[in-house]
């Protein structure tokens, strides 16, 4: 099978390194590939690919050499617009683009293993900019064995199940958390869900996504008492439930819809599902308990924000996995597998949302954690650093306003504490991944890949 | 505080502090009709819902997450203590009233719910 699709860039400089390895490992990922090919062409003449280090100054040496190979200020023909014939309007002078170009590729094939780019750890792809800014657009064919990563039929299950959960609701608490849901989301919880309940041999995909959508409720509804509590005045894009309609209400809302989760999942009629998500919801309200607490002693420690980041974000993932093991019949040592992988996953899916602070393409905005004194594990990190940390901590200890803010954001990433926090999160992936490589995981395990590294390579 | 000695420590483990703020009090009244399990859960429920100002002024944030931790408690009490339909019982029963909560609507009274809920399979 091949499937094609398009990558569309606005170039920003007249010559510029445009780093497109995300965006071509989220492409692999959306056409579902596990292993094959990816082709990809340049549809311009000043356009060009490679395959380099991205590393600043490296990038301006590449910049000079093109200029040495094609000077900008010599003599070219093509730009003798008298000579030429069928000139368009607007024609620049790009003689020394098309040069550059010679020594560029105008096509790259990279190779995917396992759903992901197979490249080395400082291979990046580049689409190179030769007379910008202006959009381009590569076009791609990966080919290859496909493999959808959740089934269609399973999300579609899911997200059905969520709309008629809450079409029963009262619209005092139906309403806001509908704009919640419809919000979007990642999902990760309740996609979890739909594939560990094909572990088991009772797999009964309409209960799997009713437990899956209780899950993302009560997901959803610590986000509303998270807003509360944060002062946050926006989530997904959208108004808070506590900015919006007042923190009165957010609390309710979040009260009704864990009772509900609780209620929906003891309707499934399975003891050890019921008790696998209370402890989960116990357990991260007392790590909200602690973040909130260690917030006076920030920017905290390694050990205190695993410990925080154990019940706050990875207690639930394992939970989804868990719950819906047991929920499918799955063996006693699957599930205890699973619960490693959950937690693994769980905390490397946090490392991950800490580094989308230092993002500007996160849809959140960037140092909205440092304003916050959010535990972050960057931050942690950097204050690590000798010179860089005692500067952080002088920083930390001031008001934050948007000038420091930007102060700490531009010294944590000068640390290097991104790359290592980066590392440690794909070290955690791989980790979780090796405790599914017995073969009883094989019906799920290429979903339950996909969905690991997508986890912590993503860009929102 | 000698009526805590039905229940077992970790159940009250960072909510100690509220024996005396009325869980207590709570558990003594529920203990009269149920078993210690069951009374310090729905203990814990009258205790989260008052904390978080439910149905009136909001809580700050601090009460709020002592609150959900009540309720959070409450429900895995009663997912490793009690049955299924004791579970649904109790989870009605904060539904009904963080539902009136939201709505604005006066909420029936919530320590003669969780007495029916406590009742309903004796």
């Amino acid at each position: 099978m091949i499937c094609g699709r398009r990558l569309q860039i606005e170039s920003r400089a007249q010559t510029e390194f445009v780093d497109v390895t995300a965006s071509l490992q989220a492409e692999v990922a959306a056409s579902g590939l596990i292993e094959g090919r990816v082709f990809i062409a340049s549809l311009h003449t000043t356009f060009g690919l490679a395959v380099n280090e991205n590393e600043p100054l490296l990038l301006s040496d590449l910049s000079a050499a093109l200029e040495r190979v094609g000077p900008s200020g010599a003599e070219y023909q093509h730009d003798d617009f008298s000579r030429r014939v069928n000139v368009p309007l607007h024609e620049p002078a790009n003689g020394h683009s098309h040069v550059r170009h010679l020594f560029l590729q105008p096509s790259l094939t990279l190779l995917v293993e396992g759903g992901r780019l197979l490249l080395g750890r400082w291979q990046s792809v580049f689409a190179v900019e030769l007379d910008g800014p202006r959009p381009r657009e590569l076009a791609l064919q990966l080919d290859g064995n496909f493999e959808v990563p959740v089934r269609s039929r399973d999300r579609e299950l899911l997200e059905l199940e969520l709309g008629r959960q809450l079409a029963v609701d009262a619209e005092a608490v139906e309403l806001p958390m509908r704009r919640l849901v419809e919000a979007g989301g990642k999902r990760v919880r309740p996609v979890l869900v739909m594939i560990c309940s094909r572990l088991g041999s009772a797999h009964d995909p309409l209960r799997a996504a009713t437990l899956a959508a209780a899950v993302e409720l009560i997901h959803d509804a610590t986000l509303v008492h998270d807003d509360y509590v944060d002062e946050a005045s926006t989530r997904r894009g959208r108004a808070t439930v506590a900015a919006s309609e007042g923190p009165e209400r957010a609390i309710a809302v979040g009260d009704y819809y864990f009772a509900k989760a609780t209620r929906v999942i003891a309707e499934l009629g399975q003891e050890r599902v019921s008790s696998t998500v209370a402890r989960a919801m116990e357990m991260i309200c007392l790590s909200q308990i602690e973040d909130v607490q260690l917030r006076g002693r920030y920017p905290g420690d390694h050990s205190g924000y695993l410990r925080v980041v154990r019940g706050k974000t990875a207690a639930l993932i394992e939970a989804a996995c868990v719950a819906a093991a047991q929920l499918s019949g799955a063996s006693e040592v699957a599930v205890r597998r699973l619960a490693r992988f959950g937690d693994k996953l769980g905390i490397a899916f946090q490392m991950a949302d800490d580094l989308l602070d230092y993002s500007s393409q996160s849809g959140k905005p960037a140092g909205q954690d440092v304003r916050q004194r959010v535990l972050s594990l960057p931050l942690i990190y950097a204050t690590e650093d000798g010179p860089i940390g005692t500067r952080l901590r002088r920083l930390l200890d001031s008001e934050l306003d948007d000038e420091v803010v930007d102060e700490v954001q531009r010294l944590v990433v000068a640390s290097g504490a991104l790359e290592r926090v980066a590392d440690e999160a794909r070290e955690l992936i791989e980790a979780a991944l090796e405790e599914i490589a017995e073969s009883v995981f094989d019906p799920i395990r290429s979903d339950l890949t996909e969905l690991a590294r997508t986890a912590v390579d993503r860009a929102s | 505080m000698s009526e805590q000695l039905d229940v077992l420590e970790e159940d009250l483990s960072n909510l100690e502090h509220l024996w005396d703020q009325g869980l207590g009090e709570a558990f003594n009244f529920y203990r009269a009709h149920s078993e210690p399990t069951l009374a310090l859960a729905a203990a814990l429920v009258e205790a989260g819902c008052r904390l978080q100002g439910l149905g009136q002024a909001a809580a700050d944030a601090g009460e709020l997450l002592l609150g959900d931790l009540c309720l959070a408690r409450a429900s895995r009490l009663l997912a490793e203590g009690s049955d299924l339909e004791r579970q649904i019982s109790f989870a009605t029963v904060v539904e009904t009233v963080s539902a009136a909560a939201a709505s604005e609507l006066p909420s029936p009274s919530l320590r003669a719910l969780l007495t029916v809920a406590i009742g309903t399979h004796p």
